[in-house]
């Protein structure tokens, strides 16, 4: 009996070994091989650009240039006064959306905006506020008196309110969606209205109740979504080149013209810029965690104000308490009903597609007429006539967004939790890092394999800008999949390929092929790397729409505008075809007898 | 004649659940250690304690799921043996134990209609090899929807079924994959008292005729299948607590 166990044991001991050995390929070399898959390029790309940052020169050049100083400065106002907006509007709309139960409806036309690429955005916005824009022709000459456009910079102002203005509406539906990815998630949504409604028995009111108890568990998941914000409003090239100022532009407009000249001293000045500028968004980013940690402990100190006031004796405690009460004072002042923040932001957007859509219809159009003298499709006909434009964007979109799609769901499915947890920040860098510095990098790396200028490079330069989205997309559907699901298959006497294939992926289809939809949208969207990378040979609707902001072909530029934003919306349309809930049979009336 | 006799006696002594908890617990601290269990076939073993104290990672182990308990926290290991019908459990996956699992909530699948979720349950072929056809697959939906008084709710979405519906129907789908032990995971403390009064016998009455060993986990008395048949577990001193 004693032999047997043995025998039995060492048998077993014997085919555990096996197993390890099998679990350690699969278990260890899957998830590692998908983490130097996506964690190399990034790694080159910025061992690259930091080789070629070492260079005296190049910064002396940029200290003496003349216009760094006031380029610099456009560009930390743009980028904080968008973010700070932003992020303000964003906590606006989910407090009152919240508040009054209607989050769900009004995010369900996000994809829309978020399918609104950047440059369109800005073209859009030019449309109506330049000089010879719609915004003076409604009013022209009746209440201006002008029969020409006047001379003013309303569009490419040198204050950079356009800029802002463009960054403002596009950075608030991402942030938006970032945080309905979290309160949409089955545990979280019902958790957190259980929570909100304990917190009003408690003696909250709505408000109260949502900033106290909902607010401060949402802002730290939007934190790094809000990097990622300060990030593109710092270094945003596209929009900047076609709604920002000129003279000077902002820095990463300085670093992108220098980097696409010829003389190559210029170009390394253009490098140690793109250096400056990551330098900025890193100080920035630190900066602004700080004030978010320092924010969220004044506010756990204020939510004790409910003490009596003879308890708070601590004279900043009660300063503090004022600040807040100032600010809820304040707050209660925004009207939530209906909320014009959100109706604001729908009406531009309503007003920019409008404007995208009749421009590139229009023909002659002198200046204070309201509409065209002439409708032509004209330039339609153009955008067919170079139809190879618009198949390099759809093929760059639907290569880059199904291979980050198929490493991301790998990624999320083989690699351990912490091994998550710990790389996540290291594949989001390229969502945080100015893309003039990834494109130097990029750049470098395509050279050294050879692929500059070639279809396989650009492909691959975009994954790497759109891998973050994808995954950011991607892992908050995965972290709601309950973990009894998966027992409970398997102890059905199913293996894992069945769970997968008939349970846990049929249930995360919606957010899969949003995921798919969101990567597609910035591919699409994509300028700097395109040009860069691709070395000039390939051109998309967005490098068009980009180059013709400059010039007069208006109707040519909206067509672009309008592709630009066409292609991800149907991308998203077809998304939300292929990730639409399973409609089951009505459940028929009670019969009176059964 | 009597090499059938002991043939005879080894079956029936090896017959049914036999767990051998040695120590259950992460590398640092045990949190079940010493156990024995043995559940004959036809038996309702019923496993008590309060929370923390490592009921429900004990079922863990025996449906070989520990990783899926043990997320988020350290990692759980399991030193001893799991045995049914004479067969060593404790290194096959989950899917190849034959041990079905049902826990508080029924976890039906949201994407499929009622019958579907029974269905993806019945097995395709039995153990002899030979597949059943899909009408017979049907059919024993068709039956099992029945016994769970529920005909004719077939192509209902399970979200539109009633609590005490969708556990009739969870306990179902379990039975359906022909399982050789059964575990229930506090199968009725989501259900209101008088739910529980009328689901109890039912649930029992269906597993006993199965003939197969089952071990049902609660904190609740009045669950308690069997009175002769009842485990109570200690809450170790260090053990964490529930949150």
């Amino acid at each position: 009996m004693y032999a047997m166990t043995r025998s039995v044991q060492a048998q077993r001991s014997g085919h555990v070994g096996a197993k390890a050995a099998d679990l350690l390929s699969v278990k260890v070399l899957g998830p590692l091989l998908l983490a130097t898959l996506a964690g190399l390029p990034i790694g080159a790309a910025l061992w690259a650009v930091g080789a070629q940052m070492l260079d005296a020169a190049a910064w002396q050049a940029l200290w003496a240039d003349p216009q760094i100083g006031r380029a610099w400065g456009m560009t930390l106002w743009t980028g904080l006064a968008s973010t700070a907006l932003a992020w303000l509007t964003v906590a606006h709309v989910l407090a009152s959306g919240f508040i009054r139960q209607q989050l769900g409806r009004w995010l369900s036309r996000l994809p829309a905006l978020l399918a609104t690429p950047h440059a369109a955005m800005a073209i859009g916005l030019v449309l109506w506020l330049s000089p010879s824009g719609w915004a003076l022709r409604l009013v022209s000459p009746g209440l201006t008196g002008f029969d020409a456009p006047p001379p003013w910079f309303t569009t490419q102002d040198p204050s950079g309110l356009g800029l802002i203005l463009s960054l403002w509406l596009k950075e608030v539906p991402f942030l938006l969606w970032v945080a309905a990815t979290q309160m949409q998630r089955e545990d979280l949504r019902r958790r957190w209205q259980a929570e909100y409604a304990l917190a009003q028995t408690l003696g909250r009111t709505p408000a109260q109740a949502f900033a106290q108890i909902i607010w401060p568990q949402l802002a730290p998941r939007l934190r790094w979504p809000l990097l990622a914000v300060l990030a593109y409003g710092l270094t945003v090239v596209d929009m900047a080149l076609i709604i920002g100022p000129a003279t000077p532009p902002t820095l990463a407009v300085l670093a992108w013209q220098w980097l696409s000249d010829a003389d190559p001293l210029t170009q390394s000045q253009g490098v140690a810029a793109a250096g400056w500028l990551t330098g900025t968004v890193l100080v920035g980013g630190v900066l602004m965690v700080v004030a978010l940690k320092a924010f969220a402990a004044m506010r756990k100190f204020a939510s004790r104000g409910s003490l009596p006031q003879s308890q708070a004796t601590d004279r900043v405690g009660l300063l503090q308490q004022k600040t807040l009460k100032w600010v809820l004072h304040f707050c209660r002042r925004l009207p939530l009903q209906p909320n014009v923040m959100w109706t604001t932001i729908l009406t531009t957007y309503a007003a920019v597609w409008f404007a995208l859509t009749v421009g590139s219809v229009s023909g002659v159009w002198p200046f204070p007429n309201v509409w065209p003298e002439l409708w032509t499709l004209n330039a339609w006909q153009q955008v067919a006539s170079s139809a190879h434009t618009v198949w390099t964007t759809l093929g760059l979109g639907v290569a880059s967004a199904s291979v980050c799609l198929l490493w991301s769901v790998a990624w999320l499915e083989l690699a351990p939790r912490r091994w998550q947890q710990a790389l996540q920040p290291w594949f989001l860098l390229p969502l945080v890092l100015p893309s003039v510095l990834w494109v130097v990098g990029l750049y470098s790396l395509a050279l050294h394999t050879r692929l500059e200028g070639q279809w396989l490079g650009l492909s691959l330069a975009h994954a790497v800008m759109v891998l973050p989205y994808v995954l950011l997309a991607l892992v908050p559907a995965y972290q709601a999949v309950d973990p009894r699901q998966a027992a409970l298959v398997a102890s059905l006497g199913h293996g894992g390929w069945v769970y997968l294939w008939r349970v846990k992926w049929p249930l995360l289809q919606r957010a899969i092929a949003s995921a798919w939809a969101v990567g597609f949208a910035v591919s699409v969207a994509q300028y700097l790397p395109t040009l860069y990378v691709g070395a000039g040979r390939f051109a998309t609707v967005t490098t068009e729409a980009v180059a013709l902001a400059a010039g007069a072909q208006r109707s040519l530029m909206s067509a672009y505008a309008a592709l630009q934003m066409l292609l991800p919306i149907a991308a998203f349309a077809l998304a939300a075809w292929l990730g639409r809930p399973r409609r089951f049979e009505k459940i028929a009336p009670m019969k009176a007898t059964l | 004649m009597t090499d059938t006799l002991q043939d005879g006696l080894h079956h029936v002594m090896n017959d049914g659940l036999h767990v051998h908890i040695e120590r259950l617990g992460s590398a640092r601290q045990a949190l079940v250690s010493g156990l024995r269990l043995a559940v004959p076939p036809g038996e309702i073993l019923t496993l008590m304690g309060p929370s923390g104290c490592g009921k429900s990672s004990v079922l863990a182990s025996i449906a070989g799921t520990l990783a899926s308990v043990s997320e988020g926290l350290q990692p759980l290991q399991l030193q001893g043996s799991v045995q049914l019908n004479g067969r060593e459990l404790s290194h096959l996956p989950t899917h190849q134990r034959g041990v079905g699992l049902v826990f508080q909530d029924a976890l039906l699948f949201p994407h499929m209609t009622v019958a579907e979720n029974l269905l993806f349950a019945v097995p395709v072929g039995d153990a002899k090899g030979t597949r059943s056809t899909n009408a017979q697959r049907q059919a024993r939906v068709q039956q099992a929807l029945q016994e769970a008084e529920l005909s004719g709710m077939g192509e209902r979405d399970p979200s539109t079924l009633s609590g005490g519906q969708r556990a009739r129907v969870a306990l179902m789908r379990a039975l359906l994959a022909e399982p050789q032990a059964l575990l229930l995971d506090e199968p009725f403390s989501k259900l209101d008292a008088a739910l529980r009064a009328q689901l109890r016998p039912w649930v029992f009455a269906h597993v006993r005729e199965r003939r197969i060993p089952v071990v049902l986990v609660t904190h609740d008395e009045q669950d308690v299948a069997d009175p002769q048949r009842v485990v109570h577990l200690r809450a170790t001193e260090e053990s964490p607590s529930h949150v």
